[in-house]
């Protein structure tokens, strides 16, 4: 548990930098670290107090084959091409809506994605309905992501302007998993389908967007922040 | 600690790797590698370990290096943080807890006079400072484990303290360091 008090939620964030964590609870917070703008606000203030330290270690050379074998791998981590995802046709982005009235609905995601599950969700389904709602790092709700049979579907709900000269692209982690998938780049239209296969949607999974260069991340993991953030669970009243 | 010259450099070089410049992730891995596998030899104490932290890090920092937001913190901190952490994940998965595991670290064990050095930039200084004002197990605690990456355990038996005594001074020089910087 990351906790939420505040002393609390400093002293894990010191020990983690100081390196005392156990496996364990070191596991947890680098699983948190993504998610908790709180627990990373926190962690990076440890970082800065503590850094000077890290010069009392004498400087050794390393071994001499050892970038070689750093080449190799950051060359087979290089992915293949992102492709865009399936932008759906005929139907154009909500219009974008005045501020205000989003600010009242960022009342955090869970109380966001209850009430537009319970919308959105009358109809019966085969296949677990699963959703989620990206917010941006102040908490405004962004994209909705859905499950559409064994595939997602992603619908833009407060469009704005990417950064001039960047994409968006769209990933998933899920529980458990070290590394994102990629599920490509988001169309400027700001609908799309994520076709089944990529990834299976389970709860838990993590859904986020982040800012890349043209053509996608070209490492395969995300280089760019986070834009957007979601957690996939079950859609009420399934 | 690099100085404010070596830490713009490190930084431009790090812009070069988020922009997929070409080179640019061999020229940051010259400049920064001795020092970096310093940093990660003086927690694992194990040449072929500490390579392979090294290794691991320099992978994450190609993959999250558009995340590095100099306004945020120096260039030279990011990357030793990558690194420790790192080297931290392998000593915890060459199992660390158990005390009886503890390497003797002998003369290579960082000296109270160690802190001496620190004192290269303002930020350093300060640390410095703070830590001199703690009591001398205390600071010796946080030492073990930020620069030798000990745990809990190991520094209560190097220490000849009960495990209980160690976290709680810990926390509780942790919370003064806090104070003391504030």
């Amino acid at each position: 548990m990351i906790p939420s008090d505040p002393e609390a939620l400093d002293a894990l964030a010191a020990e983690h930098v100081l390196g005392t964590l156990d496996a364990r609870q070191a596991a947890e917070v680098a699983r948190a670290l993504p998610v908790d703008a709180a627990l990373r606000e926190t962690v990076a203030r440890w970082e800065a107090r503590l850094a000077p330290l890290a010069g009392l270690a004498p400087p050794e050379t390393p071994p001499d084959g050892l970038w070689d074998r750093i080449e190799a791998s950051v060359a087979t981590r290089a992915p293949a091409p992102v492709v865009p995802l399936r932008a759906i046709p005929g139907r154009a982005a909500p219009p974008p809506r005045p501020d205000r009235f989003w600010k009242t609905w960022a009342a955090g995601s869970t109380a966001v994605a209850a009430g537009l599950a319970a919308v959105l969700f009358l109809r019966p389904a085969d296949p677990p309905r699963m959703m989620t709602v990206l917010l941006t790092s102040r908490d405004q709700p962004a994209w909705l992501v859905e499950t559409e049979g064994a595939g997602l579907r992603l619908a833009s709900l407060n469009p704005r302007p990417v950064e001039p000269g960047r994409v968006q692209q769209l990933w998933a982690l899920p529980p458990g998993a070290t590394a994102p998938t990629s599920l490509g780049l988001v169309p400027e239209g700001g609908q799309a389908r994520i076709a089944p296969g990529l990834v299976r949607p389970e709860p838990g999974m993590l859904i986020e967007i982040t800012l890349e260069p043209p053509g996608g991340s070209p490492t395969g993991r995300p280089t760019g922040p986070i834009l957007f953030i979601g957690r996939l669970a079950p859609a009420a009243g399934t | 600690m690099p100085d404010t010259g070596l830490t713009a450099d490190a930084a431009a070089m790090i812009r070069g790797v988020a922009e997929g410049e070409a080179g640019a992730l061999r020229r940051l891995y010259d400049a920064q590698a001795s020092r970096l596998f310093g940093v990660a030899m003086a927690i694992l104490r194990d040449r072929d370990a500490a390579a392979d932290a090294l290794h691991d890090a320099v992978v994450k920092i190609a993959a999250r290096a558009r995340q590095f937001d100099p306004a945020r913190g120096e260039a030279g901190a990011w990357l030793a943080a990558i690194v420790r952490h790192a080297a931290l994940d392998l000593a915890r998965a060459r199992g660390r807890e158990t005390p009886t595991d503890d390497p003797t670290l002998g003369d290579g064990a960082v000296a109270p006079e160690a802190l001496d050095r620190l004192c290269e930039t303002q930020e350093a200084g300060r640390l410095r400072d703070c830590l001199a004002a703690l009591e001398a197990r205390n600071r010796e605690g946080i030492l073990l484990a930020f620069v030798h990456g000990l745990s809990h355990a190991q520094i209560a038996a190097r220490l000849d303290l009960p495990l209980g005594t160690v976290k709680a001074w810990i926390r509780r020089g942790l919370a003064r360091l806090r104070g003391c910087l504030a």
